[in-house]
């Protein structure tokens, strides 16, 4: 799941997931609320990934993060901070609140897809 | 005097000589008897005749060794050289008698301090035949005459010297024009009052008796601050405080005091001495410093939000325009995807001049009220409306505006601030905008939501109400932070700038910005100035 305010980021991330496996389902939020809708519905979404925008209108990505990570279905998801900002504060917090990692938004569709390739074989390799 | 015997002419005769022997011989008697004064008999040139017992106790020389000598013996030489003896004699024949006091000889070279009177005698026809000399022995009282004299002599002299230094340290104490000093009694009343003291709070003499609590400003006089200060000195000996304080004509100065209790020998408190400085400039340095480090602490605040808008804002166009760059590559067989991208690039290109632009608006603001004239926010936002024409007629938007004040402030930035401001009132209103602008004046009780260090004082209230989506009360204040966006970009255009220009426009202007709102229920933007009815 990407939650991002960022259409285009939407777009570029789904190109990137499409060049390492087509068969990889992404489920797109445009902010935190929204995502926390899909993930506390009645039948409720459990993605292995969960990566969030830091700058988001409604809910920014540390309150989603923090949101995330009451709900008990959700233990096993890898949540990911990603974001264009690279604020080493805003990196130990998040951290702290217990994301994976905080991954800077490359500039590049293939520099995405290799960091993306990274997480998922470090992730599959645990 | 002889006392020979008279032949008897007859019995009464016989009689009444006998009665006169013998009155004389009583005189006589009595005479030679009375041993606390000598008394002698001088004849007219000062030979002595005669001679008492007390002459002989006082003067130690026998009769036999005094009889027919002159009675300068008993005089020192000096006296003798000055001619007293004779000038004693003189006055006594010309006056009467002489009377003096002083230093005499006895016998043995010994002195001793005589009080003496010379009485001239006359015989019938008023002729001197010769004088009586009466002296005192005073020496002891001489002598413990002249020991009191001593000791008042040496006590006027340390008195003096007392009075000299009192009335230099008094002296010292009035002239000194650097320290206020002032004595005051138990009470705090003001006892006394130097030239400091003129200088520095402006009252003269007629001060004194007041209480020195006229110098508090109302503040301290209400929280009791100069009766706490008295206690304390009291109970410690001293108190030091440093504070405003009033002068006579009302004006303040910063001053440093110490205030010392006086207690007298029993350790009795008699009093406070209170010894202020004026330390307005050196308070003002102080305060120039500190908003100077303030200032520099919220610039650097800025440069750090610089930094977060190269490293975040500007960073995003970049990133999205290499990005898209790639895909173009990727797909140039493909024209309806060149196409896309090649607008994708455009927007982001776009996105990043305004950004750009508006940064440096921001950073062009200039500080300062140097440039300030008077505003008439009336004009101000007749241009504002002049500007938003067009956008007004496309959103079939109404602007209210009730009659606004003027002010005192920078023409261009108080229009940009307005700008700004019905720039979102209409941003933020999806269907007929409704946009309200109107003012009043308040007091600080007044304002709802007012930041904490806001100043004491009357302001122009600029209310700008929309009828718009608004947003969740808790972000009211994050709204002014630069880069905060509350709503999707998609939906919303804007850079995350214009508040945070406006907040930034209005701290020029030493006024501050507040918001609120609920989603759905329309925002009221509240501009505070404060208020300086203009001169006209």
């Amino acid at each position: 799941m990407l939650i991002d305010d960022d259409q285009d980021d939407q777009e570029i991330f789904s190109m990137a997931l499409e060049d390492i496996n087509s068969d990889i389902q992404c489920v797109m939020a445009s902010n935190g609320i929204a995502a926390l809708e899909k993930l506390k519905a009645k039948k409720p979404l459990i993605p292995d990934y969960i990566f969030i925008d830091m700058n988001m209108p409604r809910m920014n990505g540390m309150e989603c993060l923090q949101e995330i990570q009451k709900l008990d279905h959700l233990k096993d998801a890898d949540v990911f901070m990603y974001s264009t900002s690279s604020d080493e504060t805003m990196i130990e917090k998040s951290k702290a609140l217990g994301a994976k990692d905080f991954i800077v938004k490359p500039p590049g569709l293939a520099l995405l897809t290799e960091k993306l390739m990274q997480v998922f074989k470090m992730q599959a390799g645990r | 005097m002889s006392n020979s015997k008279t032949p008897s002419v007859g019995t009464d005769l016989e009689q009444v000589i006998e009665q006169l022997r013998k009155s004389e011989e009583r005189y006589h008697k009595m005479i030679a008897e009375v041993e606390d004064y000598a008394i002698i008999l001088l004849d007219a040139d000062g030979i002595i005749q005669n001679w008492n017992r007390g002459a002989e106790k006082i003067k130690q020389y026998r009769e036999s060794e005094v009889i027919g000598k002159h009675f300068s013996i008993f005089y020192l030489p000096e006296d003798i050289q000055d001619n007293l003896p004779e000038r004693l004699l003189r006055i006594a024949r010309e006056n009467g008698r002489a009377s003096q006091e002083g230093w005499r000889k006895r016998k043995d070279g010994t002195r001793f301090w005589g009080s003496i009177t010379i009485t001239a005698l006359h015989d019938d026809d008023g002729a001197v035949i010769g004088y009586s000399k009466v002296t005192r022995d005073l020496t002891e009282r001489k002598i413990a005459e002249d020991q009191q004299d001593e000791a008042t002599d040496r006590l006027k002299a340390l008195n003096a010297e007392l009075t000299l230094s009192e009335e230099r340290y008094h002296q010292m104490i009035a002239e000194i024009q650097d320290y206020a000093i002032i004595l005051l009694d138990p009470e705090g009343n003001i006892v006394n009052w130097n030239a400091g003291a003129q200088m520095i709070k402006g009252y003269s003499s007629e001060i004194i008796g007041s209480n020195f609590n006229v110098f508090y400003t109302a503040e301290d006089r209400k929280r009791k601050l100069p009766e706490t200060l008295l206690d304390y000195a009291r109970t410690h000996g001293r108190a030091n405080h440093e504070g405003w304080r009033v002068r006579k004509d009302g004006s303040t100065f910063w001053g440093y005091i110490v205030i010392t209790a006086l207690h007298d020998k029993s350790g009795a408190l008699i009093g406070f001495s209170k010894v202020t400085r004026d330390l307005t400039e050196k308070k003002m340095a102080e305060d120039r410093l500190v908003a100077y480090a303030n200032e520099l602490e919220n610039r650097n605040r800025e440069l750090e939000q610089f930094a977060y808008v190269t490293s975040h804002d500007l960073q995003e166009p970049l990133r999205k325009i290499r990005t898209f760059t790639e895909i173009i590559q990727k797909n140039e067989g493909n024209p309806a995807v060149v196409s896309r991208y090649f607008e994708k690039i455009n927007r982001s290109a776009e996105r990043m001049t305004n950004l750009i632009k508006s940064v440096l608006n921001y950073s062009r603001l200039s500080r300062g009220n140097s440039g300030f004239v008077n505003v008439d926010l009336n004009e101000i936002m007749t241009q504002v409306q002049a500007d938003f024409e067009l956008l007004i007629a496309e959103k079939n938007a109404t602007v209210q505006v009730d009659k606004l004040p003027v002010i005192r402030g920078d023409h261009q930035q108080l229009e940009q601030l307005f700008s700004n401001l019905v720039s979102n009132a209409l941003k933020f209103t999806n269907s007929d905008p409704v946009v309200r602008i109107q003012s009043r004046f308040v007091g600080t009780e007044q304002i709802i939501n007012r930041p904490d260090h806001v100043q004491e004082q009357r302001y122009v209230e600029v209310l700008v109400a929309d009828n718009g989506i608004g947003f969740e009360p808790k972000y009211a204040d994050l709204i002014f932070t630069m880069f905060q966006r509350l709503q999707d970009t998609q939906d919303y255009a804007g850079t995350g700038i214009g508040l945070a220009l406006c907040k930034k426009i209005i701290e020029n202007h030493q006024g501050f910005i507040t918001a609120n709102s609920e989603p759905g229920k329309g925002a009221n933007f509240y501009v505070y100035f404060p208020d300086r009815t203009p001169s006209q």
